[in-house]
């Protein structure tokens, strides 16, 4: 079932889920929901649903893999077979390799890796259903899921993306809007500095565009962040001694 | 005592402060790195992680079982943590003389021991022994795992956990801070009982009030069986 193209994409100043400009997809993250991962993760943003599992620091293997100063940061994401409208392929494919090292590189920059030398971290990310933007949300769930397996991190990473529709700069694109829109742009942040440790850009924008974008999506991901720190207060709130 | 939750990234402190674990600074302000609660006491910043895997300091006691390599003169053990743990021959409890007595005779694969972290070499390897009083090999019982940061609850104020249970259960109980726990009871329904409570207190372990608690559940349990 596939929606063709939309002649307007904002009516009324509202977009065709009815959402302003610069708001976001109802954002739900919940951490620790799988019991035998080390941490883990769910979240539900806007038609997204993903699974993050971390595992870790544990043994490396291949153990030619393992280097001595610091640890291994692992990054797997996948799409369910059933996550999109035409059937996907299980397995990897160019698309989730790139994700993973993105997301990987993201990550990298946050976590102590040098306190744990010889050994692997692992981060599975499962999309469970997918409606544009599962990269962000993949990044999302991953960095919520490594704070829940007690992994030394300089920060959380929030990610969202922005990105131009007909002609207007809207932030976090849902699937019309991204299949149709002309731009996408996500960006992952560390909050606490501001430093920018993932920024893709999908299509094309001008100078003024893009920083308008950035800003946004920036902005979206400050609103990210204080649900992720909502999310891991929920799961461990109330703790005294 | 009422501890705050910190988040990774969450100001802690400012300015000169000495610090503990679970902190980084950056510039002048200090940062938490780890999820936990935040402690201030005894001049230092640290923070108390909630969640975590193990990770063998020096003067840890750990539950542990024999792995299958054995060596010509050390054992490997599975202590539960990212990196190799090794006993030599002079580390058992008792002098063997490893080239008289193949040590796969001493010890054999799947023996579990109570056991002293020892040294963390610089290598990440992990050397203990059992030559530390207290050190023994554990025969029989049941051993389950529970998460490692909940060990210190499971051992109480002062081991006052541990003394509790022992005292309402008469079973043999060793925690190790791998997160391994040993019970050794005179049947299996105290034994069920037992293994309930430190389920119990590991699932409980950020509320107050708890050994109360768990003895009175103990109390309870008992009066069935």
């Amino acid at each position: 079932m596939k929606v063709g193209e939309p002649e307007e994409f904002i009516i009324d100043g509202k977009r065709l889920d009815g959402r302003r400009v610069d708001e976001l997809r109802p954002l739900k993250i919940e951490a620790g929901v799988l019991k035998r991962a080390d941490g883990s993760a769910y979240l539900e943003w806007g038609g997204n649903r993903v699974l993050a599992a971390c595992y870790g620091p544990r043994e490396i293997h291949p153990r030619h893999e393992a280097n001595p100063q610091r640890a291994v940061l692992r990054t797997y994401y996948s799409m369910a077979p059933f996550s999109v409208y035409e059937r996907k392929r299980p397995g990897p494919d160019r698309r989730s390799m790139e994700i993973s090292k993105v997301t990987r590189q993201a990550l990298e920059s946050v976590v102590f890796t040098h306190l744990y030398p010889m050994t692997a971290i692992d981060v599975y990310i499962e999309i469970l259903q997918a409606q544009a933007g599962t990269r962000c949300a993949g990044i999302t769930a991953a960095s919520v899921a490594l704070a829940d397996a007690g992994i030394p991190m300089k920060d959380l990473v929030p990610a969202c993306a922005a990105g131009k529709v007909g002609g207007h700069i809207v932030l976090d694109l849902f699937d019309i809007e991204d299949n149709y829109g002309e731009a996408d742009l996500p960006v992952a942040i560390v909050p606490r500095t501001g430093e920018v440790s993932l920024l893709q850009m999908d299509g094309n924008l001008t100078q003024e565009e893009f920083e308008q974008a950035f800003k946004l999506a920036i902005k979206g991901c400050m609103q990210v962040y204080e649900k992720q720190k909502e999310a891991l207060r929920r799961r461990y709130g109330g703790s005294r001694e | 005592m009422e501890r705050k939750l910190v988040i990774p990234g969450e100001e802690v402190a400012r300015g000169k402060v000495k610090l503990g674990d679970g902190v980084y600074r950056d510039g002048e302000r200090v940062y938490a790195s780890v999820l936990g609660l935040l402690d201030t006491a005894r001049g230092q910043v640290r923070v108390i992680p909630l969640t975590g895997r193990y990770f063998p300091k020096v003067g840890d006691f750990v539950i542990g079982v024999v792995k299958g390599t054995i060596y010509e003169t050390a054992w490997e053990v599975d202590i539960n943590c990212p990196y190799l743990a090794i006993l030599n021959a002079s580390d058992y409890y008792r002098e063997v003389d490893p080239f008289r007595t193949p040590l796969r005779r001493v010890m054999s694969p799947g023996t579990t021991i109570y056991a002293y972290v020892r040294e963390v070499a610089p290598n990440r390897r992990i050397y203990i022994t059992m030559r530390q009083r207290g050190s023994r090999v554990i025969r029989g019982g049941r051993l389950i795992q529970i998460s490692p940061a909940k060990v210190p609850r499971v051992i109480g104020r002062k081991r006052s956990m541990i003394s509790m249970i022992v005292k309402e259960t008469g079973c043999r109980l060793l925690v190790g801070q791998n997160g391994l726990v040993w019970i050794g009871a005179k049947n299996q329904a105290v034994a069920d009982i037992v293994e309930r409570a430190v389920r119990k207190i590991e699932a409980e372990a950020h509320t107050s009030g708890l050994t109360d608690r768990i003895k009175e559940m103990i109390v309870k349990e008992r009066e069935k069986v």
